[in-house]
């Protein structure tokens, strides 16, 4: 049990909560990124225009969280498919869901250096 | 032994975090496989082009312009993951956002309308998407259009 603002929350109704904002908000940026990439089609001067919306400090937070969001929604999307697939999964649940969660964090730290790369304060 | 493992199996506890498999085949049940069999699929195209352009592309110094796309998109390969990409992501997304609303709008009437200006909104929008890799055209110099 973890308690977050006020709300008693178990780490699976957290995860669960996490597989769908993440999904969501995937599917957000998918709309956004076709209309951006339609830019393509009106040739080089615009396309390159368009790309430059990104070289900046702000969007490259918005392109790490965005990375966040799918590195966490793949490994609970396995997760869950493995333990729909493989009932007798189930018992193993919670070091499961931790896994996933304690992954996520882990290969959070060498892509969000990648990613920023250019706008850390050693370069 | 064996009947303590089995009655720690968790079938619909809602802690397994998922919606459960649909009792009567259908449409709703051929929805939740795909949700699985995309998902798969999205493990290598997702993930895949997350790696090569936020990872790749930043440690060999290269920079994602036009020249980059006129590159990739005139390898076939490229044009076919690309495609791939886009339909599943789209189909999976717009089917999971469909399951989304059904969990939160319960009146009748006003689902249906959500649902509907959801998938009109859709399917405008992945036709545009498709068209875009579809008839991206690598030869192309320079446009005179509207907006150059
Ligand atoms: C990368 C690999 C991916 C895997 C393994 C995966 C797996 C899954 C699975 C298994 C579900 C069904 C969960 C359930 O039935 O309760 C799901 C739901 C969902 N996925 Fe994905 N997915 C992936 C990528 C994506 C992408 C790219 C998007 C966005 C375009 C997305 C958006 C969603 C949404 C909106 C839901 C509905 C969430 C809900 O019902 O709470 N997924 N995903």
């Amino acid at each position: 049990m973890i308690n977050l603002f006020g709300y008693r929350l178990s780490w699976a109704q957290l995860a669960w909560f996490g597989h769908r904002a993440s999904g969501l908000g995937v599917l957000l940026f998918l709309f956004l990124h076709i209309v951006e990439t339609s830019t393509v089609l009106l040739g080089p001067e615009v396309y390159d225009f368009t790309q430059t919306f990104y070289q900046n400090l702000p969007a490259k937070l918005g392109e790490v969280m965005l990375m966040a969001a799918l590195v966490y929604h793949s490994l609970n999307g396995l997760r869950v498919i493995a333990m729909d697939f493989w009932p007798s999964l189930t018992v193993y649940y919670r070091p499961l869901t931790y896994g996933v969660i304690g992954a996520t964090v882990v290969a959070m730290i060498p892509l969000g250096i990648i990613m920023t790369r250019g706008y850390l304060p050693w370069g | 032994m064996t009947s303590r493992t089995r009655a720690r199996v968790i079938y619909t506890n809602p802690s397994r975090a998922a919606r459960p498999k649909p009792e009567a085949s259908g449409r709703e049940r051929f929805w939740w496989y795909f949700m699985r069999v995309s998902g798969l699929a999205l493990v290598l195209l997702a993930l895949g082009h997350m790696f090569i352009m936020h990872v790749l592309v930043v440690l060999t110094g290269d920079e994602i312009n036009f020249a980059f796309v006129q590159s990739r998109w005139g390898s076939p390969f490229w044009r076919i993951y690309d495609f791939a990409l886009l339909v599943l992501a789209f189909l999976h997304g717009v089917n999971g956002a469909r399951v989304v609303i059904g969990d939160y709008v319960t009146h009748r009437t006003a689902r249906s309308l959500v649902i509907g200006l959801l998938l009109a909104i859709s399917g405008i929008w992945l036709v545009l998407g498709m068209a875009i890799i579809v008839f991206f055209d690598p030869t192309t110099q320079s446009v005179s259009g509207p907006l150059s």
